[in-house]
């Protein structure tokens, strides 16, 4: 596997880090469990994880990158058209409280008119949506090496928690369901006994 | 020194007793955490999970016989209703002599990152409408929903017309395609998906960058040097600072009922084409008989008057009435128009109707 493209280098580069980071986990495993325990052992065997993350990492950065460039790019021009509508339309310098008022008016309806008319483009929607969309793969990229350090100190993953959480809301929802149910049955019952007793 | 440029003094004096302001405030005005946001005396008669149903101390001797519960936003917190006590939407409400109950829904934490929809119309309201039933002694109570809040309840009215006798949707979320906001253009571009899957709930963080690209000089800059400049006028911070505290106050939304929300309404726009589902139920607007006061501000930057008005066409009841106010989101429930105008038309169409 040799590098050619950018793309090639980066795929090179992840390709011989996993190589060696393999290799030598391979390598070291037993004389590594030979000299430790517990913790620090699963820790050990889990830390790969983090070397692969860390990879990752940089790829999703990458494309963060772009779209946050991007981001502050639309902002930048909007601000740099809005302040030359400003500097047409009120060219002098505000000299008493009157024409201080009016030009902070012109200025601010100006600037909030065109970042309005920016935040409502679709070049904006679907940026803003891109880039919150990279944001959160860094994020996930964060959890995955937070769990390898959560999993070495024996404590449960966010995956897990999110179980128990599915579970008791799954529960919550049963218990509900059935109070209703034992709700509806009792005034039946009440209904009938009144029957009966007329 | 022909070009020199000469300024009024009084635009100096000006500045300089700006920056006197800004130094003296914290002489002047309270932190926001000192204040107290519940301002009109109730109890809490129901606590579900993280919600609580609050039924408020009445204020006058008589009262009308059908109470009326309010389903507030799923964004903030429920005070904007009852904000300070000349702004109070809730004590104009009582003053006129209607009982009145509200549903907070709480701060919801990662656990409840699997609440939906169901949870909160099936759930949640449902059991705040039957608990108001069995304490009144009445079958059917009035509703209203506001914002978010008013999707909630237009999906419990669909399914539980039984229950409701007469139902208010406030500057409610319906035909998300038709919503020309900031807002939808965001929603509408957002994988959700990825976002409930990695994160769990709606971050507040998230909100607080929606609330950041609505008018952002004017609420950014200009609002601030108001609150300077009048740092003085103490009904004047006072009115502010509630405002703010309760703009800060963003709890998460659950994970669940925020992807259904995101996709029904403002991606797949389900619900204004009857093709939405909750619980497994079909939510036929039709079905929506009782009489219903739609209530519309021209000026909302949050809700266009385009997304909400539809629900007013769409409801299969034949008592129907659109208002709309010259006003913005907040405006219509918390300023002296909706003191003045929009609250003394609700009740007299509520107390025709109670």
């Amino acid at each position: 596997m040799e590098a050619q493209s950018p793309k090639d280098s980066m795929d090179y580069y992840k390709h011989l880090s996993l190589f060696w980071t393999d290799i030598i986990h391979l390598m070291s495993s037993k004389p590594q469990a030979l000299a430790s325990l517990g913790p620090m052992r699963a820790f050990a065997s889990n830390a790969k994880k983090i070397s692969t993350e860390l990879i990752e990492v940089n790829e999703s950065l990458m494309e963060f990158n772009k779209f946050v460039t991007e981001y502050y790019k639309q902002l930048s021009e909007t601000w740099g058209e809005a302040q030359k509508k400003v500097n047409l339309k009120a060219p002098d310098v505000p000299h008493d409280i009157e024409q201080m008022e009016s030009f902070k008016r012109i200025w601010i309806d100006i600037f909030d008119n065109d970042f309005t008319e920016l935040f409502d483009s679709e070049k904006f929607g679907v940026n803003y949506g891109k880039l919150v969309s990279k944001e959160l793969e860094l994020t996930k990229h964060w959890h995955n090496i937070s769990n390898v350090i959560l999993q070495s100190a024996n404590l449960p993953s966010k995956e897990e928690i999110d179980e128990v959480y599915k579970e008791m809301h799954a529960l919550k929802k049963r218990v509900t369901k059935l109070e209703i149910e034992l709700k509806k049955k009792k005034e039946l019952k009440t209904e009938e006994g009144t029957k009966n007793e007329k | 020194m022909k070009n020199e440029t000469k300024f009024d003094p009084k635009l100096i004096e000006e500045l300089i007793k700006f920056g006197k302001n800004i130094i003296d405030a914290p002489k002047f005005v309270s932190a926001p955490d000192e204040i107290n946001l519940e301002v009109t005396p109730h109890d809490t008669v129901q606590e579900i999970d993280k919600t609580r149903l609050l039924h408020y101390r009445p204020l006058t001797d008589k009262q009308y016989k059908t109470p009326l519960l309010i389903s507030y936003a799923l964004i903030n917190r429920y005070h904007i209703l009852d904000i300070q006590p000349e702004k109070s939407w809730v004590r104009n409400l009582l003053l006129q002599g209607f009982d009145v109950y509200m549903l907070d829904w709480g701060s919801p934490t990662s656990m409840d990152k699997y609440l939906d929809f169901d949870d909160y119309v099936n759930g949640y309201l449902d059991s705040s409408v039957e608990f108001i039933k069995d304490e009144s002694s009445t079958e059917k109570i009035s509703l209203q929903g506001y914002c978010t809040g008013a999707t909630i309840a237009t999906a419990y009215t669909t399914l539980h017309p039984e229950s409701v006798k007469n139902y208010i949707a406030t500057a409610p979320v319906i035909d998300g395609w038709r919503d020309t906001t900031v807002i939808s253009n965001l929603a509408k571009h957002m994988d959700v998906d990825k976002m409930v899957e990695i994160i769990g709930n709606m971050p507040p963080e998230f909100m607080y960058y929606c609330f950041s690209v609505l008018k952002p000089f004017e609420q950014g800059i200009e609002k601030y040097v108001n609150f300077f400049k009048n740092i003085e006028n103490k009904k004047f911070v006072d009115s502010f600072l509630r405002v703010e505290k309760w703009l800060g106050d963003t709890p998460p939304i659950p994970g669940a009922l925020f992807r259904q929300w995101i996709k029904d309404i403002y991606q797949d726009n389900l619900l204004i084409q009857n093709k939405m589902y909750v619980g497994g139920s079909h939510i036929d607007l039709k079905k929506i008989d009782m009489p219903i006061f739609t209530q519309v501000a021209v000026g909302d930057h949050l809700v266009s008057p385009e997304c909400s008005m539809p629900l007013h066409y769409a409801v299969g009841s034949e008592d129907k009435t659109l208002k709309m106010y010259p006003t913005g989101h907040v405006g219509m429930i918390a300023s002296s128009l909706s003191q003045t105008k929009v609250l003394p038309e609700l009740g007299k169409w509520l107390a025709e109707r109670s």
